[in-house]
């Protein structure tokens, strides 16, 4: 038997979530962020451009390619609002639309909830949501809550997760 | 071992027999065939196919050489329907409570098989009570219009409005005539009170005349109003259609109409109930109703569901197309309609009593359904779920992070369904508790304006002590839409 955290009820062994409340049981507490080693920062200036002066009506989706450098895999999604990049997590129910888990992305410090790709008009953002390792554009580390122009090509790095950035 | 000939025939088989199966067919044709039974000669032939047929496949080793070859010359038989799981853990260690077992079960078409468009038998029910009047009967008109468009010479068609009657506008026919259909809905005017079951009766008197297997009947319902008196014997109706292979979509607009009842009407006939907020999604509505009409690739579909000694199957929900939750104590299952498009995804959580170290069966189904496209209409599949039991103490990695992203959903949903149930009850405090806690896990994964839904609601709920229509709407069928794939991305290994 195993007993839910956040309600008290009991499960049989290997029950995944509580059906009373919602909570995930499997609680991996080790898996939390580790600051790595910082090698290279550099901070990049504020680039906000103009945001939504042109085509504010425009919603074609745009289509993001990312490689990812070390594992080669390649992720392609289109973006209509927002997409969120990390690693899930399901013991805080945290549920990216791009999963770095697969790249390593516990151990390479990836943040649960790492940076996101928003977009206005038909410019796209990237911005850093408070990661541990940081986001990089570039080269640069993005000041976090603070979204950058994205674009064709541009190389990002989520702390030590290499991509490469396509528009198709 | 001759792999031009069908062993399984010789038999009176199918290739998805069990061993138990094979052996007793083989025991029964001996005793008819021998020889010796028969006193004479000429039934010699066949006994030796039949004992050739047994001397391959009562040995597993030969038996599967044997599939294999049959497989590679193109012989084999395939089954229309692919039938696939994944477990929660792919090892169990051995111990002597019980452990749970999630197995995600995902039925899709074969895709070497074209799909056939069926016709279809289609009878829409419209709401033409005083309500919607103005906008909302012009939208369902325009969309109206819009299905009349759509279709083919041999499809039947029919329109059946209801107010405090029920007046069969289009009576059902193939070829229809567009143009003169058309003037007959821009006559439709609203009036009079909601009185669904008069609608539900001539709409499915219209769906009979024309019922055939080669044809998908089916019947849309729209409302955006209560009916007063008549539920449990609109659900009864529901229920002997969808026993007459008739199923039936309800659709209702604005705050007004009684979900419960939409819901257990198209439950009961094996259909699906939607919300729309606005009149002008009707159209949108419609079109996606003719999009899975037009898809059907398989229909009738049962599933007998055996599960293994030690092994209690505890709950089994639908996961997509949509999330419902299903009753496996009967042992069979009727998950109705395949897309081609839309997968069937089933949830099954299994208690399992592990037994030794080595492999140990969970559950066994054969999944019987109509094919319309495929050449042999009347298929079944059978499928097998199989755990490793191994003697240690840990389990083998996490489990699937696909499956618990599904399994985090489908307890949000579990939390919603709990919660009406506390409201039912009138444990109000319970059921605002639950939905604030349903709030933050909807947060955690994104689903914002649902969460936010959600605590407005369960605010209201413990200041006046009931929910507003409009958000428990939402909040139903919001859950009920959670998407089963991470939203937009598509893109994975390649």
């Amino acid at each position: 038997m195993i007993k839910c955290s956040s309600c008290g009820k009991r499960h049989p062994e290997n029950t995944l979530f509580c059906d009373e409340c919602g909570a995930y049981l499997q609680a991996e507490e080790h898996k939390r962020t580790a600051p790595l080693a910082i090698d290279d920062v550099d901070w990049t200036e504020a680039d906000l451009g103009v945001t939504g002066a042109l085509d504010e009506n425009n919603t074609q989706p745009v289509v993001v390619r990312l490689s990812i450098a070390d594992s080669g895999r390649e992720i392609e999604f289109p973006v209509s609002k927002e997409i969120t990049l990390g690693r899930l997590d399901a013991a805080s129910a945290t549920f990216p639309d791009v999963d770095l888990t697969p790249d390593n992305g516990l151990e390479k410090g990836v943040s649960r909830r790492h940076a996101r790709i928003t977009r206005k008009a038909s410019e796209l953002y990237l911005e850093d949501l408070g990661s541990v390792n940081g986001t990089y554009l570039n080269g640069k580390r993005l000041t976090p809550y603070l979204p950058h122009a994205l674009k064709d090509e541009d190389e990002v790095r989520l702390s030590r997760i290499l991509m490469h950035v396509h528009f198709a | 071992m001759d792999v031009r000939v069908d062993y399984y025939a010789a038999l009176g088989l199918k290739p998805h027999a069990t061993p138990h199966e094979i052996r007793t067919a083989y025991r029964i044709l001996v005793r008819r065939l021998h020889p010796d039974a028969r006193g004479e000669s000429n039934g010699n032939e066949r006994f030796l196919r039949v004992q050739a047929a047994y001397e391959v496949l009562r040995d597993p080793g030969q038996r599967q050489a044997y599939d294999r070859q049959r497989e590679a010359e193109g012989l084999a038989y395939r089954p229309a329907l692919v039938i696939e799981h994944t477990l929660s853990y792919a090892a169990l260690p051995l111990m002597e409570e019980e452990q749970m077992v999630y197995a995600l079960v995902r039925v899709t078409p074969n895709p070497e098989i074209e799909l056939k468009r069926i016709p279809f038998n289609l009878c829409l029910v419209v709401d033409r009570s005083t309500s919607m009047q103005g906008i909302r009967l012009q939208r369902v008109k325009e969309a109206v219009n819009t299905i009349i468009d759509g279709l083919e010479d041999r499809d039947v068609f029919s329109l059946v409005t209801f107010g405090d009657r029920a007046q069969v506008v289009i009576e059902a026919r193939s070829q229809l005539d567009k143009a003169s259909a058309k003037a007959q809905v821009r006559a439709i005017h609203s009036a009079g009170g909601t009185e669904i079951l008069h609608g539900l009766w001539a709409g499915l008197t219209e769906v009979d005349r024309w019922r055939s297997a080669d044809t998908a009947s089916h019947l849309i319902l729209l409302t955006d109003g209560q009916t007063y008196g008549d539920e449990e014997e609109c659900i009864a109706e529901a229920q002997a259609a969808g026993e007459r292979q008739i199923t039936i979509t309800t659709i209702g607009i604005g705050q007004d109409w009684n979900d419960q009842l939409m819901d257990e009407i198209a439950r009961r006939s094996g259909g699906t109930s939607h919300y729309i907020d606005s009149a002008s999604r009707v159209t949108t509505s419609f079109r996606s109703c003719i999009h899975t009409l037009s898809t059907i690739f398989a229909r009738d579909m049962v599933l007998h569901l055996r599960s293994a000694e030690g092994v209690q199957i505890h709950k089994v929900y639908r996961v997509s197309p949509y999330m419902e939750s299903l009753d496996p104590r009967p042992g069979i299952l009727a998950p109705g309609h395949l897309d081609a498009d839309r997968p069937l995804s089933l949830m099954f959580q299994c208690l399992v009593r592990t037994q030794r170290p080595g492999k140990q069966r969970v559950a066994e189904f054969l999944l019987e359904a109509t094919v319309p496209s495929a050449a042999a209409r009347s298929q079944q599949v059978r499928h097998e779920i199989e755990v490793e039991v191994v003697d240690g103490l840990e389990l083998t990695g996490p489990p699937p992070p696909h499956m618990v992203s599904i399994l985090g959903k489908l307890a949000i949903f579990e939390m919603q369904e709990k919660t009406m149930q506390d409201l039912a009850a009138g444990e109000l405090e319970q059921a605002s508790h639950r939905l604030e806690t349903m709030a933050t896990r909807l947060l955690s994964i994104g689903e914002n304006e649902l969460a936010k839904a959600a605590l407005l609601e369960a605010g209201r709920l413990s200041r006046t002590g009931s929910l507003s229509p409009e958000g428990r709407k939402r909040i139903r069928y919001g859950t009920r839409g959670l998407s089963m794939l991470p939203k937009e991305v598509h893109g994975d290994q390649m």
